[in-house]
């Protein structure tokens, strides 16, 4: 069970009060990508964080005072400061809290996290369309022969990097921002497009094994319930699997 | 500046030879708004460099061993390293050169100015738009898009308090903006100001910034590009020279 297995909060719930010293605010949602991405930084770094799970399709008033659209992910600080855009939030963390640096120290090697990053754009997007046609009864091979090019393109830079990871041979920033969306090929119906590409593979076995991916591995049946549940425009998807 | 080239390098040229040690390299092109936050970057960090210019309409084929999309601006260094996206590339620059910082040290800070410049990600293409549209009739629904991007940058100045979008003082995301502002009145859309007074005493305040007006391209030269650019001619990118 991870620190974000909270109910959601909805329209006509109470506004949550001021972030404690000591602790970082996460506005999240238990399946959203994006929101992994920083759920992934704030555990890799053991930054003490509590989560507040938002009602996508029910948004609290309050929460438009977080967001001026009501996306998430968010954080806000003790200071009341608020942080939003996924990539943004994860630099912030990094910057902001000692310990272990995810992005490298080296300028030119940072420069390249963040080429990589550009390289990476059309994934969210290619993935999530898939997923709607898929669910819709659709035909996606067009959509799929696209990601395949996608990964063909990542496949080619672990190819002429030689390393297990993007950023090297240890797991670093650029690997957490890529993850959310080949742990949801699977659960998504989209795993094969990964077949053409071995070194990919290798890659996504790696951060299996890394304890911040894995602790935060959301498993298949509760996401498959999530799914169902929001396809069908539910709004109580975004608590499935939670007890009481 | 030494060993670069004003007139621009195309299809059949010689590719340069590696980047002396001590300067650093930047493909760019006169006229474009991108390399235009790299070269203000370089002037306002005092880094030594030199410019060579790309002919955009007419590309030599080494380029492509530069940036295989084939853009600008890329940055060269002496070890062979390359650099580039201009928001890459201004934030290499800060962060492997000494001297004053563009970015704010504050991590908060820095972030606020990152969650702006992903604010203003619409007003490239809306003003490349603009630029294609101006001899066609509709373009009150572009206006009405360059005005709601305007009033969300106003909003900005008006709730800080300052002039300038990181504070009292110049920094990186002032810098990275400006290229576009700098076309408003070639493009004859300065009254797109009048209804954001914030937005318009940053624009009298960046032009006073002694980076800012070193790098000025004056508004009959641009307008000179803008025809030519627009009928694809590979003589665009040197107009003026």
């Amino acid at each position: 069970m991870t620190d974000d297995a909270t109910r959601t909060l909805g329209k006509g719930s109470i506004p949550p009060g001021p972030v404690p010293e000591g602790v970082i605010r996460l506005y999240s949602m238990r399946f959203c990508p994006y929101a992994h991405r920083t759920r992934l930084v704030l555990r890799a770094k053991g930054i003490r964080h509590e989560v507040i799970n938002i009602n996508l399709r029910n948004k609290p008033e309050w929460y438009f005072t977080k967001h001026p659209f009501g996306q998430i992910p968010v954080l806000e600080n003790s200071k009341c400061q608020l942080i939003y855009e996924s990539v943004i939030a994860c630099e912030y963390l990094d910057d902001a809290y000692p310990g272990r640096k995810l992005y490298p120290y080296d300028p030119y090697e940072r420069a390249r996290q963040k080429m990589l990053l550009e390289l990476f754009y059309k994934v969210p997007h290619l993935t999530k369309e898939c997923l709607v046609a898929l669910r819709c009864g659709r035909d996606c091979a067009d959509l799929k022969l696209a990601l395949r090019q996608e990964f063909c393109n990542l496949e080619e830079i672990l190819g002429y990097q030689n390393t297990v990871f993007f950023g090297g041979d240890c797991i670093s920033m650029i690997d957490y921002l890529f993850w959310p969306w080949f742990e949801r090929l699977d659960v998504y119906g989209i795993a094969d497009c990964v077949n053409h590409t071995p070194t990919l593979r290798l890659w996504i076995a790696a951060m299996k094994q890394d304890p911040t991916v894995c602790s935060l591995l959301t498993d298949k049946n509760t996401f498959l319930g999530f799914l169902n549940l929001y396809f069908q425009n539910n709004p109580a998807a975004f608590d499935y699997g939670l007890s009481c | 500046m030494s060993g670069g080239t004003v007139r621009s390098l195309g299809k059949g040229s010689a590719p340069p030879g590696p980047v002396p040690e001590g300067l650093i390299r930047v493909y760019s092109m006169r006229f474009c708004p991108f390399a235009k936050r790299t070269l203000l970057v370089l002037r306002a960090k005092g880094i030594r460099h030199e410019v060579i210019n790309i002919n955009l309409k007419n590309k030599p084929e080494w380029f492509f061993k530069k940036n295989p999309l084939g853009l600008v601006p890329v940055l060269e260094t002496s070890l062979g390293q390359l650099i580039c996206e201009s928001a890459i590339t201004c934030e290499y620059l800060d962060e492997a050169y000494p001297g004053k910082k563009l970015w704010p040290e504050d991590p908060y800070e820095k972030a606020c100015q990152k969650m702006v410049f992903e604010s203003f990600s619409k007003m490239p293409s809306l003003m490349i738009s603009f630029l294609r549209t101006q001899n066609k009739e509709d373009c009150s629904g572009l206006k009405e898009e360059l005005h709601k991007e305007f009033s969300k940058l106003e909003e900005v100045l008006t709730n800080k308090k300052t002039t300038f979008f990181g504070g009292s003082s110049l920094s990186m995301i002032d810098y990275l903006i400006w290229p576009w502002f700098e076309w408003l009145e070639a493009l004859e859309l300065n009254e797109y100001v009048d209804h954001t007074p914030n937005l318009k005493l940053w624009m009298a305040s960046m032009r006073k910034d002694p980076t800012v007006s070193s790098l000025l391209t004056d508004v009959k030269t641009f307008q000179g590009f803008f025809n030519l650019y627009m009928q694809n001619s590979p003589e665009a990118c040197d107009y003026g020279l």
